[in-house]
């Protein structure tokens, strides 16, 4: 039995090293730059870097704060390039590939995750591994799984962390003291308060979301997910959803004849009171809310005590890049505790940091601890104990289709 | 009567006749029609054939063989296009002919009651400069369950409780988007019957009160005849127009089934690329049965005039 045992475990030994020299003898076919050359060539490069241009917050950021320090410590000229949609330069890196523009390309950093990044990495456009190259890596919690793997696709130091966001549940203290803390008691609650529950409908990002949460709970495991489960476990588990799903139908905010189109409709039943609960992909938005006075000052966010979802967004160089030794240094910028605590404050952006408070030295955690959060958010130590990765989008597409069939469809 | 309208003669070039007697040369029209012309071809025309490729299955960087009919089969074979575009007919048709019953009636009744109170026409205006996506989140505000009118009904003690209101968004029959619609679309198709109302001036109605005409006559044979076309051309305004619009649906439509444009974009925004195709084919489809109304109220014009004319 031990001999079989051994030879086994010697056999899987050898497959997994095979594999892995195979893969990395693929992937590490270009020769990535040390972090001392980097520094060295990147002096006086400009770093295009294209991103979407939808938030005046983010763009305000990068162009003022982040331009202006990258030039002052580094000598590196940084131009965002705002665009509607990354998946336009991705298309646009394929058609480059395509035709063997292999350097000299226009984009030297991107801002990415998710499919996009499955995409890149499936049709080797991406410069790397990189991201361990960068000093600033330290203070990033590798072991996080939302660090490891994006949407289901293995990091591998193709992409560099640069902030991330969790999902919180959102509810008034005053109006219902003692919430659910689980998945299986909110959806007694939501049972035994017929039409005080409801959510965006799918495809909408934080209605889907809240699918997954669901799969998750019903499933009753989240690392498979990340790409070690059989078609059948997949569909099982989704098919169980969909009836708890389906059973739960009645009990929502009108019966589930309809649902709110987007979080900002499901924020105003929240607030109007047509409904008890409400929850963001964004754990500060409820403080923000107050903020604005949309929200009474009672109202709280807590996150599952099995955990939410939670999703990192990350940078990463394009192969035929023209600067990337100035891209690896403005990648590693971005995770200096000075950029992530700039980018955290509640008046810049409020983002949350991609690298792990605990790691940092004493004085700068102080300094992200006393950061001003609103009321309703929470402690970053909380929220970061609390975070559960995003299945393979793979898994996310097929939830929604099947949602959409199943649950509002009722086929 | 008949032998009165002269016909219209062929000869040599083909001439449009514009009112009495005016007649201009096709060149000249083109010519003078030319500068908008150029620019609706080129945006419209240019979009429609680029959402054509992409609607084939045309990306940049795409294999050519994956191109063809396969999208446009997709959506037609799919049930839910037919609840779609039952839907948006329902919504298009409904809230056109309304609109246009009650505009008749309210230009009728401002010809003889307001013909040049200012203070009237202003108000009409109102409507026509606020934007639908505006009108449609006040019709949210103001209809919905806890909106401001079950508000105020439950405070002056009218309903017992604002959860009696009565369900006017995102309901079955599409109350809140067909009074969104016909809110919106009443000063428009209004303004248009005015224009011609006032070139019409009385004295036809005059002769037909002489000619012993009851009032309901002297509407149906002289007045309804005179303002038809500028009404027809309205109403297919704003049946084009409603029946490609998505922001309101979007908004007070129900989840499912939804209108044709909210499929569409639902298509075109979706995660999985594979599925903008799709969207821009209903895209296209929405277009065509638009291009098609028209050609064929067109037409049906154009038999009426020659039918009449050959009388």
């Amino acid at each position: 039995m031990s001999k079989v045992n051994t030879f086994a475990k010697h056999t899987a030994c050898l497959l997994t090293f095979l594999c892995l020299s195979i893969f990395s003898s693929l992937a590490f076919t270009q020769e990535v730059l040390t972090w001392d050359d980097a520094v060295k060539n990147s002096r006086g490069q400009t770093v295009d870097w294209y991103m979407w241009g939808g938030s005046p917050a983010v763009n305000k950021y990068v162009n003022g704060f982040l331009a202006s320090e990258l030039k002052k410590q580094y000598g590196i000229i940084l131009r965002q390039v705002p665009v509607k949609d990354i998946a336009e330069v991705v298309s646009k890196l394929v058609v480059e590939k395509q035709a063997g523009k292999e350097s000299g390309g226009s984009v030297d950093l991107m801002w990415i995750n998710g499919e996009n990044f499955r995409t890149c990495r499936q049709k080797q456009l991406l410069y790397g591994p990189f991201a361990d190259k960068l000093p600033n890596r330290q203070y990033v919690d590798t072991a996080n799984p939302t660090v490891k793997n994006d949407f289901g696709t293995p990091v591998e130091d193709m992409e560099s962390p640069w902030g991330s966001a969790q999902v919180v549940m959102i509810y008034d203290s005053a109006r219902t003291p003692h919430p659910p803390r689980t998945i299986a008691t909110l959806m007694d609650w939501i049972k035994n308060h017929p039409g005080r529950f409801t959510y965006p409908a799918p495809p909408n990002f934080t209605g889907s979301v809240f699918i997954r949460h669901i799969f998750y709970d019903t499933a009753g495991s989240v690392d498979k997910w990340q790409g070690n489960y059989t078609e059948k476990e997949f569909e099982q588990a989704a098919n169980r959803t969909y009836s708890k799903l389906k059973e739960l139908k009645s009990s929502l905010w009108r019966q589930g004849s309809t649902y709110p189109e987007s979080p900002v409709r499901m924020n105003s039943l929240f607030a109007d009171g047509e409904i008890d609960f409400s929850f963001s992909y964004q754990q500060s938005s409820a403080s923000r809310n107050i903020l604005d006075g949309l929200f009474p000052d009672t109202v709280r966010t807590f996150v599952f005590d099995q955990g939410t979802i939670a999703n990192t967004h990350f940078v990463a160089i394009p192969a035929n890049a023209k600067d990337k030794a100035a891209a690896m240094v403005v990648a590693n910028f971005l995770l200096s505790p000075e950029a992530q605590l700039e980018k955290a404050k509640p008046e810049i952006w409020g983002d949350f940091p991609a690298i792990s408070t605990t790691k940092l030295p004493g004085e700068w955690r102080q300094r992200f601890e006393t950061l001003p959060r609103g009321v309703a958010t929470l402690s970053d130590h909380v929220l970061q104990s609390h975070q559960l990765p995003e299945p393979q989008s793979k898994i996310l597409v097929s939830l929604e289709k099947g949602w959409e069939k199943h649950v509002l469809k009722g086929r | 009567m008949g032998k009165t309208c002269p016909k219209r003669k062929i000869v040599g070039t083909i001439s449009f006749s514009s009112g009495r007697g005016r007649t201009t040369s096709t060149l000249r029209l083109f010519f003078l029609l030319a500068p908008a012309l150029i620019i609706i071809s080129l945006l419209f025309g240019g979009g429609l054939v680029l959402g054509f490729f992409q609607a084939l299955g045309y990306l940049p960087g795409k294999e050519l063989d994956q191109i063809g009919l396969q999208h446009f089969a997709h959506v037609l074979q799919d049930p839910d296009f037919f609840n779609s575009l039952g839907i948006s007919l329902y919504i298009s048709i409904t809230s056109t002919l309304i609109a246009a019953a009650v505009s008749v009636m309210l230009a009728l009744a401002l010809m003889r009651w307001a013909a040049n109170n200012r203070a009237m026409h202003f108000i009409l205006q109102i409507p026509l400069t606020a934007p639908h996506l505006v009108i449609g989140i006040a019709a949210l505000f103001l209809l919905s369950p806890s909106g401001l009118f079950s508000r105020l009904f439950s405070q002056l003690g009218i309903l017992t409780s604002s959860s009696h209101f009565p369900l006017l968004v995102n309901d079955r029959l599409s109350i809140g988007i067909l009074s969104v619609y016909i809110w919106k679309e009443i000063p428009f198709i209004t303004f248009m019957l005015l224009a011609v109302l006032k070139n019409m001036g009385s004295e036809l109605d005059e002769v037909g009160a002489t000619l012993n005409g009851s009032k309901p006559q002297r509407f149906m044979y002289i007045t309804l005849p005179i303002i038809a076309p500028s009404l027809g051309g309205a109403c297919l305004i704003v049946f084009a127009f409603t029946f490609g619009a998505f922001e309101v649906p979007y908004l007070l439509g129900r989840t499912y089934p939804m209108a044709l444009p909210v499929w569409a974009y639902k298509n075109y925004s979706d995660i999985d690329l594979l599925a903008r195709p799709e969207g821009i084919a209903i895209g296209m489809l929405l277009a065509g049965i638009i291009i098609l109304t028209i050609v064929f109220s067109q037409l049906l014009l154009q038999l009426n005039r020659n039918r009449r004319f050959n009388l």
